[in-house]
């Protein structure tokens, strides 16, 4: 999966795991449990060490302004017409 | 391939000069002609369309005209005219944006593609990095040897030629925020980078390579038919271009292995 920065159009090529946490990304759920109930089962690999990866993920995109790095779950957006 | 910008903002007119410094010149035909129209923050660049900056862009036919839309910009081009108008913020990162998709849609009746990649020439022939984020492709652009000519560490442009492929640079930086030059070379190889503990290089079987590179395409249009073309064209590359796996280590050392 390729994504696009909005903001100054840099591009990210994901690999497998980095897709399945930009999908799992919903504002709700932490990243904590999206390596523990999605990575690890499915690519089998070391809890610490996924979470390190992951971590690094999320603040690159976090950094690029694709993605919001939150202590809190982020509300979702208003629908469309009330923008 | 020329494509001619007009814009009646000074300012933004020397933004693009010195944006593509390298890739500007004066040219009595060009082949693709853009209007390009201002406005500001708060407006929408298209009222009728109205998007929000977060929104993902989006590339289709409408009404024989090619729609472009981002929440920065909205563009409407008529390919077969050859013109083409852009409606924008003064985010030069908006500009970039639509010229990349403009000439993804340009490339794919042509056989060629824009890629995921660095990309460089050495010996009069060029090779292309591509690989997912953090696999290098910044890291060995900023390793190249002085005699190496670097045509992108971003976003490679492939043109096909006859029976091979020819890169050539971009104005499109990414983190290494280097302009490529504005050349070309035929294409020699293209390298999927991994960083490892040790140089080599490993073959890559041909529907892996394909995957591969089609996974670092860019391609934005909602079109079946340029879709198809896309992938016809990432397997005929595949046929004519050895694909090799690149594993390295971060140092200048790496560059002995491309020659």
């Amino acid at each position: 999966m390729m994504i696009m920065s909005a903001v100054d159009s840099t591009f990210f090529t994901l690999n497998e795991v980095a897709t399945v946490i930009w999908q799992a990304a919903d504002g709700c759920t932490p990243l904590s449990d999206i390596v523990a109930r999605r990575i690890c089962p499915e690519f089998e690999v070391d809890p610490a060490e996924a979470g390190r990866d992951a971590e690094q993920f999320v603040n690159d995109l976090s950094r690029h302004g694709i993605l919001l790095v939150s202590e809190q779950p982020i509300p979702s957006p208003p629908p469309p017409e009330a923008r | 391939m020329t494509i001619a910008l007009r814009t009646q903002d000074a300012a933004f007119r020397q933004l693009l000069e010195d944006r593509y410094a390298g890739f500007v010149k004066t040219s009595p035909n060009p082949q693709f002609e853009f209007d390009i129209s201002l406005f500001e923050p708060s407006d929408s660049p298209d009222p009728s369309q109205a998007k929000h900056a977060d929104d993902d862009v989006q590339v289709r036919l409408q009404g024989g005209q090619w729609l472009l839309q981002r929440g920065d910009f909205c563009a409407r081009w008529d390919s077969a005219a050859g013109r083409g108008h852009i409606r924008q913020s003064r985010n030069p990162y908006a500009i970039d944006s639509a010229l990349r998709i403009v000439h993804t849609l340009i490339l794919a009746r042509q056989g060629g593609f824009l890629v995921h990649a660095a990309s460089a020439i050495r010996g009069g022939r060029a090779f292309l990095f591509a690989g997912v984020s953090g696999a290098g492709k910044t890291t060995i652009s900023r390793l190249a040897p002085s005699d190496a000519t670097l045509l992108t560490d971003e976003i490679s442009y492939v043109r096909r030629t006859g029976n091979g492929y020819e890169a050539w640079g971009t104005p499109f930086a990414g983190e290494l925020a280097r302009v490529g030059e504005n050349q070309a070379a035929p294409v020699s190889a293209l390298f999927l980078l991994e960083k490892g503990g040790e140089n080599r290089i490993e073959p890559v079987g041909e529907s892996e390579a394909i995957r591969l590179l089609l996974r670092n395409i860019l391609f934005f249009a909602e079109d079946p038919e340029l879709v198809n073309l896309v992938f016809r064209s990432a397997c005929e590359f595949v046929e004519r271009v050895p694909v090799r796996r690149l594993i390295f280590v971060p140092d200048e050392r790496v560059w002995e292995m491309i020659r």
